[in-house]
C-alpha cells in the first residue's frame, strides 16, 4: 500500500485513539477540536479537507483489496470441505469389500462410470502442475491442516477489515466536522450583519 | 453519517468510538441477512431433496459429492441428508440469533447517539 504522504498524519499526542497501525493500514487520527487540529497540521479548511478525502480514497482502496481476499477465502473454504467429504466417502468404503460406483464427468457434460474398489490412497492435486499421493489418512490430515489455515486467515482478515471500516468511520466523520466547523465559522462571521435582516 | 447545520455539539471520542461500534454493527447486519439468505435456501434445497427421494422408486441414487455422482442406496442417502438438514437448520438458528443480538445493539446505540446529537446525526439507511 502507498505509504501516506508526511502532512496526512498530524503527531498522534492529540487523542488516545489508541492503535496507531495495523497491518499495514496506518490509523485515523481522532479530532478532539477541530480549531487545534488544524492549527496542529497547519492547514486551511479546504486543504485538510482535501487531504481528509484523499487518506478516504487510499483506505477505500485498501478495502476492496480486503474485501477480493475474503471473497477467494470464503470461497476457498467450501472447497477444501468438499474434498474432505470425498476422502472421507472413500475411507468409509475401504474395507466393506464394495466398490464405490460413481459417475464422474470427463468433458463437460459428459459423464462416465467409474468403479473405485478398496482404495488405500487418493491424489491431492497441490498446485504448480503438482499432484501428489497420500493416503486417506495423511489427505484427511493434509486438507484439514489447510482448512484450518484457511478458517485463520479468514479471521484475521475480517479483524483487519473491522479495524479498515473503524478508520473510515472516523475520517469520514472528522470529514463532516471539518465541515461543520468551518460553516458555523462562516456564519458567525456573517451573523452580526445579518442579524437585523 | 453527515451531521447537518453547522450545529457545534462536542464529538468525544467515546461518540467515536460509539459510532465505530454503530458501523461495524450495521455491516455485520448486512451480512446476516446475506448468510441468512444463503441458509435458507440451502435448507430449501435440501427439503426438496428429501421429498424427491421419498417419492422416487430407485434404490440406488446419485448422490453428488465433491464434483461427482456417488451411486449411494436411497436409505443411506435419506440419512445423510438429514444430517445435512440438521447443521444447516443448526446454522440458520446461529445466524438468526447473531441477527437479533445485532439489531438490539443497534437500537442502543441509536438511542444514545440520537439523545446526544438529536437530528445532527442520521443512522438510518436512505
Amino acid at each position: 500500500m502507498a505509504s501516506p504522504s508526511a502532512t496526512t498524519i498530524a503527531s498522534p499526542s492529540s487523542s488516545g485513539s489508541g492503535i496507531t497501525e495495523r497491518r499495514g493500514i496506518p490509523g485515523a487520527q481522532f479530532v478532539e477540536d477541530v480549531q487545534t487540529y488544524l492549527n496542529q497540521i497547519g492547514l486551511d479548511v479546504t486543504s485538510a479537507l482535501a487531504v481528509l478525502q484523499e487518506r478516504l480514497q487510499q483506505y477505500k482502496l485498501v478495502e476492496m483489496k480486503l474485501l477480493a481476499q475474503q471473497r477467494d477465502l470464503q470461497a476457498k473454504i467450501p472447497d477444501i470441505e468438499k474434498c474432505l467429504d470425498v476422502v472421507a466417502t472413500l475411507q468409509a468404503k475401504k474395507g466393506t469389500g464394495e466398490a464405490l460406483v460413481a459417475d464422474f464427468e470427463v468433458a463437460e457434460g459428459i459423464y462416465s462410470r467409474a468403479s473405485i474398489e478398496d482404495s488405500d490412497s487418493v491424489c491431492l492435486w497441490l498446485g504448480a502442475n503438482v499432484m501428489l499421493e497420500y493416503s486417506c489418512e495423511e489427505a484427511t490430515a493434509l486438507l484439514q491442516k489447510n482448512l484450518d489455515n484457511a478458517k485463520a486467515s479468514l479471521e484475521v482478515l475480517v479483524a483487519d477489515l473491522q479495524f479498515l471500516r473503524d478508520q473510515v468511520t472516523i475520517t469520514q466523520v472528522t470529514i463532516a466536522r471539518v465541515f461543520n466547523w468551518d460553516v458555523h465559522q462562516r456564519r458567525m462571521r456573517l451573523s452580526p450583519a445579518v442579524k437585523d435582516s | 453519517m453527515q451531521q447537518g447545520g453547522g450545529s457545534e455539539t462536542e464529538v468525544t471520542w467515546e461518540d467515536q468510538q460509539n459510532i465505530n461500534k454503530f458501523g461495524r454493527l450495521n455491516n455485520r447486519f448486512h451480512e446476516l441477512e446475506v448468510e441468512i439468505k444463503v441458509a435458507k435456501e440451502s435448507n430449501e434445497n435440501l427439503e426438496d431433496a428429501s421429498n424427491e427421494l421419498i417419492l422416487t422408486d430407485e434404490d440406488v441414487v446419485r448422490f453428488q459429492i465433491g464434483e461427482v455422482f456417488a451411486h449411494v442406496s436411497k436409505d443411506e442417502v435419506e440419512a445423510r441428508i438429514e444430517q445435512m438438514k440438521e447443521v444447516t437448520t443448526k446454522n440458520l438458528e446461529k445466524l438468526e440469533e447473531e441477527k437479533d443480538s445485532v439489531v438490539a445493539q443497534m437500537a442502543e446505540l441509536k438511542k444514545i447517539l440520537y439523545g446526544k446529537f438529536n437530528d445532527s446525526i442520521n443512522l438510518e439507511e436512505d
